[in-house]
Parts: structure tokens; sequence; C-alpha cells
């Protein structure tokens, strides 16, 4: 696919997202440097917000690029390469969490001290990273809770900060239907969350 | 005022989590600034988001950095790229296999051609022996699985335009007080053309869908009947017959049951 664009469109500017695709298209590896050098950071927030954990996340930022050179054909040649991207990390990280939750039949919270070190606060009080801790671990069980589109679309919205159209389209949705998931996630997590603010 | 709170209190936990703009912000905060239960509702989504803030993850995902240096994490992409590459694939057969397959189907089809032609014969005892290449239970058993995929993926589609319905669709930019649902129209009409197609085969095989399946036909002849920019109204009648049929839910449920 991202020959044909390449043939269709002419000349692109060298070290652009079409360049690198059709470059990793043909089996050039050496695109993908450029690739992982622009879109990792975006992967990594994706994958983070997903599965809350920083090295399942690091994994699935490996994987995502692993799959972009060997799907690089089946890209549908959009100027901009991060949606699509998008879209893999997502479903890698969708997967990957199902297997972890079968695994665990219940959410089981990260060790004492796990949090500290790999997203503290800046303020030193123990109190404070135990309240912080404390609020992760609940915040986590109750997306946990949620089906598994309202988690994609709320954890897209929440953590990444994506408008509702880009998650539609990293999501492969209607934006209809990522607005009613929204909505939907937001009132289950304050009816699981409803103690929260004591 | 009771109209507009109906189709547009759903859209308050949106306008909360800052994910409206434009004209749908402005008349979503219009709506709130003078509705005292969307005000509460808005004022304690905001309130509860707030504190979701909190938590120390968002901070991560905001900082965003990737704990290894980029050489390290494209040397392992690199060793990964390789592990795929070596192991041999159901989805990339080598071109000697390729060959070894046409051959092998060509073998098949010589082996086959005979049994067919001969159907119209006097059967032979001693090939008959032999049985069938398929058997009938496994090709029946292929296309109930093939009859609840297909309904399952239908059921995906409606999902679609119900979920879009239910959640207000956008503004008519061609009329005031209508509702744009010229997509969804369309595609129910679609919709309900494939649904005849499910059933030629193998109704048994989802014959536990049917009910939802029913209640999903029904909600999409209306939807397919509404003009392009429809009346509020109309909207709002359909909006509360798929939450008071828990549609959305049981198409969810169905879905599942359907793909085991």
């Amino acid at each position: 696919m991202a020959d044909a664009v390449l043939a269709a469109e002419g000349p692109e500017e060298p070290g652009s997202d079409l360049s690198l695709m059709a470059r990793l298209s043909t089996g050039d590896r050496e695109a993908l440097g450029p690739l992982m050098e622009r879109h990792q950071r975006r992967v990594y927030r994706i994958a983070l917000a997903y599965l809350r954990n920083p090295d399942d996340a690091l994994d699935a930022v490996q994987e995502t690029f692993v799959k972009a050179f060997l799907s690089a054909s089946r890209w549908d040649g959009s100027s901009d390469a991060g949606p699509w991207l998008s879209r893999i990390a997502v479903n890698h990280a969708i997967d990957r969490y199902r297997r972890t939750k079968r695994r665990r039949a219940t959410y089981t919270p990260m060790e004492e001290g796990e949090h500290n070190q790999h997203y503290a606060t800046e303020d030193p009080s123990p109190e404070r990273r135990a309240i912080s801790q404390n609020l992760g671990d609940r915040i986590g069980i109750a997306l946990g809770a949620l089906p598994e589109k309202q988690r994609a679309v709320f954890v897209l919205r929440h953590y990444d900060e994506m408008s509702l159209e880009e998650i539609a389209t990293t999501l492969g949705l209607r934006l209809g239907t990522v607005k009613s998931s929204l909505h939907r996630a937001v009132q289950g997590l304050r009816e699981r969350l409803s103690g929260l603010a004591s | 005022m009771m109209l507009a709170h109906l189709l547009l209190r759903r859209r308050v936990a949106l306008l909360a989590a800052d994910a409206l703009v434009g004209p749908e912000r402005s008349r979503v905060e219009s709506h709130v600034g003078g509705c005292r239960r969307c005000q509460a509702d808005y004022e304690g989504t905001r309130s509860f988001l707030g504190l979701l803030g909190e938590d120390p993850l968002r901070e991560a995902v905001r900082q965003g950095e990737v704990p290894v240096p980029l050489p390290v994490l494209l040397a392992r992409v690199d060793l990964s790229i390789d592990q795929a590459l070596a192991r041999p694939t159901a989805h990339a057969p080598r071109p000697w296999g390729l060959g070894i397959a046409a051959v092998a189907t060509a073998l098949a089809i010589a082996a086959l051609v005979p049994h067919v032609l001969d159907r119209t014969k006097k059967r032979d005892p001693e090939r008959d022996a032999l049985g069938p290449l398929v058997s009938a239970d496994a090709l029946d058993r292929l296309e109930r699985t093939v009859a609840r995929e297909q309904t399952a993926r239908y059921l995906n589609e409606a999902q679609d335009v119900l979920a879009t319905v239910a959640s207000s669709p956008r503004d008519c930019e061609r009329a005031e007080q209508r509702v744009d649902v010229e997509a969804e129209s369309r595609r129910s009409r679609v919709l309900l053309a494939r649904r005849a197609l499910l059933f030629d085969d193998h109704e048994g095989a989802v014959a536990g869908a049917q009910p939802v399946l029913d209640d999903v036909e029904q909600i999409l002849r209306e939807v397919a009947k509404m003009e392009a920019c429809a009346r509020f109204g109309d909207v709002l009648r359909l909006q509360e017959e798929i939450e008071r049929r828990q549609l959305l839910m049981k198409v969810r449920l169905m879905q599942r049951e359907l793909l085991g």
C-alpha cells in the first residue's frame, strides 16, 4: 500500500512519515530509527496509560514498532503514521491487558515502593505517597472493571488527552460511539469510586 | 426545557471532561446554566474527575519519557524483528511451499473428479468404504460457526448505529431544532437488507439471538424511516426505547455469546 501511495504521489519529503513508511515497506530497517524517534513517546504514553505499568508499557512500545515494520506494506498511506501506530499500540495494550487479567483473577496492587520508583510525586511526604499509591490502586481496580471499549476511550481521553475525534480514529469507532462510551465510563467510575472523596 | 434536558443530559459528563467543542459545547453549557439538575451533575462530575486527576499515573503519562535510550530500544526492536522473520509463519508460505500446495491441490482435485462424476452411476461399495473427504458433521459445524460470526458482526455494526442514536447525534446544519441522522438512516437500511441474508441457512445456529435481533430490527426500521434531519422528539422517543429495552447491553452480551 505504501508503495502504491508513493508511486501515485511522486517524490515525498525525505524523513517524512510517508517516506519512512515507504522505506519500511521495502524492508529498509534504517527507517526505523527516525520513525521511533518521532513517535516512541506518544506510543509509550498510550501504552502506559492503558497498562499502568512502565515495564509492560515498554514491551508494548517494542512490539508496536516490530509490528509496524512487519505490517508496513498494509499502512493506509496517510501522511502521518502517528494514528496508525497509536492504533497498533492500543490493540497490543488491550491484548496484553486481557492476557494479564486472565492470569490474575483479581487485580494485584503493586508492591510497596514500586509506585514511588516509577511515578512518585515530587512531594517526598510519606503520607502523600501512601495516599497516591492507594488512589492509583483504587482507580486501577475501577478501570479494570469497565468494559473494554469504555476503558480504552476513557484512558485515551483522561490520560492521553486525545480529542474525541482522535480517539475515534485511533480505535476505529464512530464519534457517537466514543461519546456514548465516555459518558458510560465516567458514570461507571463515579459509581465504583463513590467513596473517593472521603 | 424538559426535552432539551432529556437530550442533553448525557452530554453533561462530556462537558465536565472538557471533551466537547464548538456549537455543541455552547449548547450544553447553555443548558447546564439553566438546569439545576444538570448543573449539580456537572459540578459533581467535574469534582470527581479532578480527584482522578491526582492519579500519579497521569503525571507519568504526561511526561511520557521512555525509560530506555533510543539506541537500546532500537536494538531490542531489531532483535525481535530478526526473531519474527526467522520463525516460519502460516501466513507467509515459502515459494517452494506454494508449489507443493499447488501439486497437492491438483492431486486432490484429480482424486475428487471421478468421485463426483461417478455419483450418478451405480455406487462402488469398495470406494464408498473410503468415506467422504470432508465429513458432513465437520462441514455443518463450520457453517454454523460462520453463521454465528456473521451474526456477531451484524450486531456489532447495528450497535454502532444504536449507540450514535442513543447518544444524541449531531445538530442538523440545514435546519434548526433538528438532528442529523442521515448516515445512521442509510446504515440502517443497509443493515436491514443484510439481516435477511443472515437467516437463509442455519437459523438453528443463531436461534438464541433471535429475540435480540428482532429488537434491533425494530429500532433499525424506525431509524431507517427517519428523514436526514430528524425532529428532536422522534430521536428522543427512540433513545427512550433503546434504554427501556436495554438494547445496547443485550447486543453486547449476545455478541459475546455468539463468539464464545
